[in-house]
């Protein structure tokens, strides 16, 4: 960690005092998500912002030919490639190794993060990987997504999801012939570029848990008085007494769970986070498809989106 | 090799257990009281896991740089996978990120069960080698750190203890052996003392959300029979230092 | 959900029990009866102790609400209305007044790091040490210059705990020469919990073999002193160059190390210096294997969780003159015997 990022005593007394009211520094609920916004970068496929509240997320999907894995010459490879740089905020520090190697600076939230994604969406078979494989055991197609956290504001798992799913989701690979131990690529100008064959759309959802009477009293106490808040910003994030990351896919399945430590946290109400965050997936879902929808619908009509842009008012003047 | 079943209609598993049974267990505290302070060996099944204590200690007497914390004592937990642990021999880079999160996510639930405001800017460290594996990982893990920072004296809000469970078609089946793990979708649960309330759950398989409960019921069951096991060594091993002390 | 079926290891404990049954029957109930007294007494993380308000709630405890639970494993301890556990384990806890035996890890501004087996290192002030020159004499940035001639990283004392700060760890002096540096010996460490409490915990012990059970658990033998040898030495030597620190102190604004000369007062210096050599005396060959002796002895009871004081670790002493060389006592069952040997003639005699 770079920088400690310090709240005074008062602040803290304020943010919780406002949470056990059910109201948030932002107006929101406890269980509210901030509004997701979606944003795919027209000139490209597969280039993806999100943004969460002020919490914002590139995410770059590309694709070359390489040779798979040895013991595993039917799969294509899939690679998911975070690294958090203080750009987005001076909590993190330059981490030296590139491209998945832990360096020792690398803090536990960080390669959490990077963990918790990689769970999510590779472990997950989101990705077909026997769809990427062109030449059983020599060539195969090589996808890599690259996060960018570009602003810091809690919650960068969930926004990196998202991010993630939905440049899956977009991309669309060359197409390529295949014959004997030949390939030909095509452009994209000479046969439309093929998508790739997503099996399900994991997303996640971390919740956070806050006990205003102190965090002794969920050890032992009957009381149930922790509060669960559902996409906390950063001062929430940094004040929460432990979180729980759960992704899930529309279908009902969990992908991935995880909580370590923090408060401890009724089977029960476990159990109603669970059913609460699939509610929020099958909606995120679905926006996620509006957007993929009205994103293909421009292309489709690149007419109608030019006379939208500034650059063509321009150049006609 | 024919596909073993992994539970047969019969009603019994591939190890010959029923679905509500543990493996056998067996652990031992201060089994190195000259290296450490606190020291514990559990046994569940064929995983074997070796754990180490120093400390609470001078933050400047870590091997690794740590700034001193004013709240509560830093944790540090080193998990290392000797080659030899597998059933393949396999040399595994030390900051292998797997190995690196199941420290974390040991670390994070250790903290909060530690009375914090005791240990001010401190140090404790945790060094956890595995001496063989078999599944159930990070149970394992996790109860002989609760088992050696009880024997450090450490103050302890209470036990952690964990399990991991499987579901196979509509049945729960209770702490998995790597065989197991590997066909099943399985979650680890970690429960404080003998309450109902979990402190470290974690699932890394794809898993229908209406089974969740189930395994978590299951799971929690098993963790408090795996406490009254911890339990009773405890005591024991209490009885006998001061039936000698005098 | 039904009840979880687990298997555990079956214990060898059995076996155990029916070889003391041999022993005698009465003996075995009264151990009993204690031994029930005392597993009420344990207790472990998290079991309630008692939802009585009323008790103040002291060291390995700690409460919510008015239920008070035990945060070790360990042993209920009730001074009036106090309540603490005492665990079977633990790093030393420093309190005032305590006799410690500790090593230099850090020099740093005015001060020395010791190690002395707690939870934070303790301090050494440069103020709270007899330097060389007597006991009133001022402390000069020399001093401090030179604070690495004095005791440098891994040198050894003995010292007591002057006050503890308000998160446990404790500051050191050694302004007394019954304490400083320690010379012409081998250091053991032991669990702090298993030296017996006394009034004094440097002791001589047979065979010109002297010993300071630090109450942290560390320990110094070492070979006894010669009364009229300078250092270290017993009370009477002490007063003597009390007096004469006092004497000099005055005509002794600017020291210097080490000057050779007859009048008394250079010679008490000289002889301060000694505190701080680095040099043993010459050490015979048979002291030298009664010292290991009284190591192994010290390290067989501790190994085998036997509390020890100076009569005790004589006692192991003597029984281990009849188990043959001193290498034989680092055998573990040699060992777990003489611990038992110490802990049977101790109940012979009541």
């Amino acid at each position: 960690m770079g920088l400690d990022y310090n709240i005074s005593n008062n602040e803290q007394q304020f943010v919780l005092d406002a949470l056990k009211e059910n109201t948030r520094l932002d107006g929101r609920k406890l269980l509210d998500m901030r509004n997701v916004e979606i944003q795919i970068f027209p000139d490209e496929y597969g280039h993806v912002d999100v943004k969460l509240g002020k919490t914002e997320v590139a995410c770059k999907i590309s694709a070359s030919i390489e040779q798979p894995y040895k013991d595993r010459p039917f799969e294509g490879l899939f690679q998911i490639n975070t690294e958090i740089s203080p750009m987005c905020s001076p909590f993190f520090e330059v981490s030296q190794g590139a491209s998945g190697g832990t360096s020792s600076r690398q803090t536990s939230e960080e390669i959490l993060i990077s963990r918790m994604i990689e769970k999510s969406v590779r472990r997950s078979n989101a990705l077909d990987l026997e769809n990427l494989c062109l030449v059983a055991g020599s060539k195969c197609w090589s996808v890599r997504a690259d996060l960018h956290f570009l602003n810091y504001d809690g919650n960068f798992i969930d926004a990196s999801c998202i991010a993630v799913m939905t440049a899956l989701l977009h991309f669309k690979r060359p197409d390529v012939e295949v014959s004997g131990d030949d390939i030909v690529v095509f452009d994209t100008k000479q046969r439309d570029p093929v998508p790739l064959s997503i099996l399900h759309i994991p997303l996640c959802v971390t919740f956070n848990f806050y006990n205003p009477n102190g965090d002794e009293e969920n050890i032992k106490g009957e009381s149930n008085g922790e509060l669960i808040v559902v996409d906390t910003n950063l001062i929430e994030e940094r004040l929460s007494l432990g979180s729980m990351t759960i992704t899930l896919n529309k279908n009902q399945e969990v992908c991935q769970l995880l909580k370590s430590g923090g408060l401890n946290i009724d089977a029960s109400l476990i159990m109603n986070c669970c059913t609460y965050a699939a509610k929020i997936v099958s909606q995120l879902t679905d926006q996620i498809h509006r957007v993929l929808k009205e994103d293909e619908h421009k292309r489709i009509n690149p007419t109608e989106q030019k006379e939208l842009q500034t650059v063509n008012s321009r150049e006609a003047s | 090799m024919s596909r073993m079943e992994v539970y047969s209609p019969e009603g019994l598993r591939m190890d010959g257990r029923r679905w509500n049974e543990l493996r056998q267990f067996s652990c031992q505290t201060n089994t190195h009281p000259n290296a450490s302070d606190g020291s514990s060996y559990v046994r569940q099944g064929n995983t074997v896991v070796l754990c180490l204590v120093k400390g609470p200690m001078d933050t400047n007497r870590a091997t690794s740089t740590t700034r001193a914390s004013a709240d509560g004592p830093v944790l540090n937990i080193n998990v290392s996978y000797p080659p030899f642990a597998g059933i393949e021999r396999k040399k595994r880079s030390k900051n292998e990120r797997r190995l690196s999160e199941l420290s974390i996510v040991l670390e994070r639930c250790f903290l909060k069960t530690i009375v914090l405001k005791n240990y001010a800017r401190t140090v404790i460290e945790v060094n956890l080698t595995i001496l063989s594996f078999d599944g159930g990982l990070l149970a394992a893990c996790c109860n002989s750190i609760t088992l050696a920072l009880i024997d450090a004296g450490i103050s302890l809000y209470d036990y952690v203890s964990a399990v991991s469970v499987g579901i196979y078609s509509e049945t729960a089946l209770l702490d998995l052996n790597s065989l197991e793990e590997s066909d099943l979708s399985f979650v680890t649960v970690g429960v404080v003392g003998d309450s109902d309330k979990l402190n470290l759950i974690m699932c890394e398989d794809r898993l229908p959300l209406d089974k969740l409960e189930r395994l978590i019921n299951l799971g929690i069951q098993g963790c408090h029979q795996l406490r009254k096991l911890m339990n009773d060594t405890v005591k024991e091993v209490g009885v006998e230092l001061l039936s000698k002390r005098q | 959900m039904s009840n979880i079926i687990s298997i555990t290891r079956p214990s060898v404990k059995q076996a155990k029990d029916e070889d003391s049954d041999d022993m005698d029957i009465d003996e075995e109930l009264n151990l009993n009866d204690a031994k029930a007294k005392e597993i009420q007494d344990i207790v472990v993380p998290g079991e309630l102790i008692t939802d009585d308000p009323s008790w103040m709630r002291g060291h390995g405890t700690y409460y919510l609400g008015e239920k008070t639970y035990s945060a070790v494993a360990g042993v209920i301890l009730r001074v009036n209305k106090l309540l603490s556990v005492i665990p079977f384990k633990g790093r030393y806890n420093p309190e005032t007044g305590d006799h410690v035996v500790g090593r230099i890890v850090d020099v740093t501004n005015k001060r020395w790091k010791v190690d002395v087996g707690a939870e934070h290192d303790a301090v050494l002030m440069l103020g709270a040490v007899n330097l060389p020159g007597g006991v009133l004499r001022r402390k000069s940035e020399t001093d401090e210059l030179q604070m690495r001639s004095f005791l440098k990283e891994g040198d050894l004392l003995n010292a007591e705990v002057q006050s503890v700060f308000h998160d446990g760890s404790a500051a050191l002096h050694t302004r007394s020469l019954r304490y400083g540096k320690l010379r012409n010996g081998i250091f053991v460490s032991i669990p702090s919990n298993l030296i017996i409490r006394a009034k004094n915990y440097a002791h001589d012990l047979p065979g010109g073999v002297s010993v300071i059970f630090g109450v942290n658990g560390y320990c110094w033998l070492y070979k006894t002193k010669l009364d009229n040898s300078p250092g270290v030495g017993p009370k009477s030597s002490l007063e003597r160059k009390f007096e004469a620190g006092v004497k000099m102190d005055a005509a002794n604004s600017a020291f210097s190390p080490g000057m050779g000369s007859d009048a008394p007062n250079k010679l008490e210096e000289k002889a301060s210096w000694d505190i701080y050599s680095d040099k043993n005396d010459s050490i015979s060959a048979t002291t030298k294997e009664t010292i290991s002796r009284y190591r192994n002895s010290l390290l067989a009871l501790s190994n085998f969780n036997v509390a020890v004081n100076e009569t005790r670790l004589a006692k192991a002493y003597e029984i281990s003159l009849g188990y043959g060389d001193v290498s034989e006592l680092v055998k573990s069952d040699i060992q777990k015997s003489i611990a038992e040997d110490l802990i049977n003639d101790e109940k012979m005699r009541g």
